[in-house]
């Protein structure tokens, strides 16, 4: 259309100017010389016309006749519209004129016009060239889609069929990759990538169902006993009553088992990122060293305390709080009489450390890989009450705040080595 | 039967129009053309000769039948005459 507008549309334009400016000089040589100086002009304009093109009437009161060469009025010329266009019949074959006409005053009319079958001829070649060129231009576009469309057929099929097989059901299934490293490898390296979370997330889902299923299976069917037992031995009121409590209690610790499993799952989901404020940790440790000093002095043991004025960084108080209070619950259980657990945490470049050390037998190597699974306890802890949740929990706080936890013993090389936890955030 | 009636108007309409006559043009005529050399033996002044060669030629198209030729050539003669040749 541009196309067009730029070259037909323009040699209209140019016909239409130059029969506007004709009449305009033709009114200016009235109103000079009157109309036998317009009659003498437009003569003189027909006598030289080599091109043979243009068109006038000049028609007096009463139609009279005064000069041009068109042989009669056109009814067109009578209507609405100054622009007409009418057929011509010029040497026996029949042309177009385009005319424009002029009320001159006091009965006088005039028609000023071009023979325009030249320009529509040019118009009528130029526009057949567009459509040409237009049709091989859509042409090639369509050729071109269809070429492309099958070109990425090609190369998403991999990906389809891939996608068709997990939909399935069958998770093991991988997109091939070419060598070519393109858009479409990395797409389906990254579709790779994404179904191999997939499946270590659901091999993890299947593992804490199992230890789910394990663990809570052994606490409940201890409350059973223990209340089935007390049903049979019992022989009064207070005995049946204590092994009530008794069974509440244990039910308590399973609930808050599950308790802690949700709240894990919670905080690994992210749903708890929305809940980030700047905050110093700084008065919250001081506040659980508080609580925790007194609950060690109880069982004579020592906690030391090493916190900076302030610990400035970004993330959800609460939980971060619930993170150290975990790792103190761990350190002081596996601290012997008479030892030491230290709470210490400091500011880096761009990090943050809290770190929390004991005296305790410490952790083997392999046991720290696990170290985190729910449920996972360490040989060493068999014996010592707890759910195995509570590594769990630290470490999807840490997650959860782009950070990470590190295990390493407290006293190198010693016989009991103890166990360092550090929970290291970043602060950018 | 239905399409009969606007194919009907239609041929009224075609058939109108044939009967209409068009303008014309008069200045294709071989009248036009004796006009124009007697306005072109008319022009004061000098003129060359080729100029005058090219009048001739376009009188004698006239003549022998080429009106719109001789009348170009009659014109081109007098444009030159008018720009001083």
């Amino acid at each position: 259309m541009v196309l067009w507008w730029n070259t037909a549309g323009a040699l209209d334009r140019q016909v239409d100017a130059a029969i506007r400016a004709d009449a305009t000089a033709l009114m200016e040589r009235l109103e000079a010389g009157g109309m036998p100086a317009v009659v003498a002009a437009i003569e003189d304009r027909m006598a030289v016309d080599v091109q043979n093109e243009t068109l006038y009437l000049l028609l007096g009161p009463e139609d009279r006749r005064l000069a041009g060469n068109l042989s009669t009025w056109p009814p067109e010329a009578n209507g609405e519209f100054s622009w007409i266009r009418i057929p011509l019949q010029r040497d026996g074959a029949v042309s177009e004129a385009r005319l424009f006409r002029v009320d001159v005053g006091g009965g006088t009319r005039m028609l000023v016009g071009r023979d325009v079958a030249e320009k529509l001829r040019l118009r009528g070649l130029l526009s057949e060239g567009i459509a040409w060129a237009a049709s091989a231009s859509a042409g090639f576009a369509v050729l071109g889609a269809w070429l492309l469309r099958r070109s990425l057929e090609r190369r998403l099929s991999p990906i389809y069929r891939t996608a068709r097989a997990i939909s399935s059901g069958d998770l093991t299934p991988r997109v091939p990759l070419s060598e070519r490293d393109d858009e479409f490898d990395k797409l389906g390296a990254t579709m790779n990538a994404m179904l191999d979370r997939i499946a270590q997330l659901m091999e993890g889902v299947r593992g804490v169902s199992d230890a789910i299923a394990h663990d809570l299976r052994t606490p409940i069917a201890r409350a059973r006993a223990k209340l089935e037992e007390s049903l049979h031995a019992a022989h009064d009121e207070d005995s049946l009553r204590a092994a009530v409590e008794q069974g509440i209690a244990d039910l308590d610790a399973i609930a808050r088992v599950f308790q802690a499993v949700l709240r894990i799952a919670e905080v690994e989901a992210g749903a708890r990122r929305a809940a980030f404020a700047e905050t110093d940790l700084a008065p919250v440790l001081a506040d659980i060293a508080e609580l925790y000093g007194a609950s060690a002095e109880a069982r004579e043991q020592h906690l030391a305390v090493d916190l900076p004025d302030a610990l400035p960084l970004v993330g959800d108080r609460d939980l971060l709080a619930q993170a150290v209070v975990n790792l103190l619950d761990n350190a002081l259980k596996f601290t012997p009489e008479g030892g030491t657990v230290t709470l210490s945490a400091r500011l880096g470049d761009d990090f943050a450390e809290i770190e929390v050390a004991d005296d305790g037998p410490g952790m083997p190597e392999a046991d720290r890989l696990r170290a985190g699974e729910r449920f996972f306890r360490a040989d060493a802890a068999r014996t010592t009450p707890g759910s195995g949740l509570g590594l769990s929990l630290v470490r999807a706080v840490a997650a959860l705040h782009r950070g990470e936890v590190l295990l390493r013993d407290t006293h190198p090389g010693a016989a009991a080595p103890g166990l360092t936890v550090a929970l290291r955030l970043p602060t950018a | 039967m239905l399409w009969a009636g606007p194919l009907l108007v239609i041929f009224a309409t075609s058939a109108g129009w044939a009967d209409e006559v068009p303008v014309r043009v008069t200045t294709d005529s071989s009248a036009y053309c004796a006009e124009l050399a007697t306005r072109f033996a008319a022009q004061p002044g000098p003129r060359a000769e080729e100029t005058a060669i090219m009048a001739e030629d376009g009188r004698r198209l006239c003549d022998t039948g080429h009106v719109r030729s001789g009348i170009a050539k009659l014109r081109r003669a007098l444009r030159a005459v008018q720009a001083g040749g």
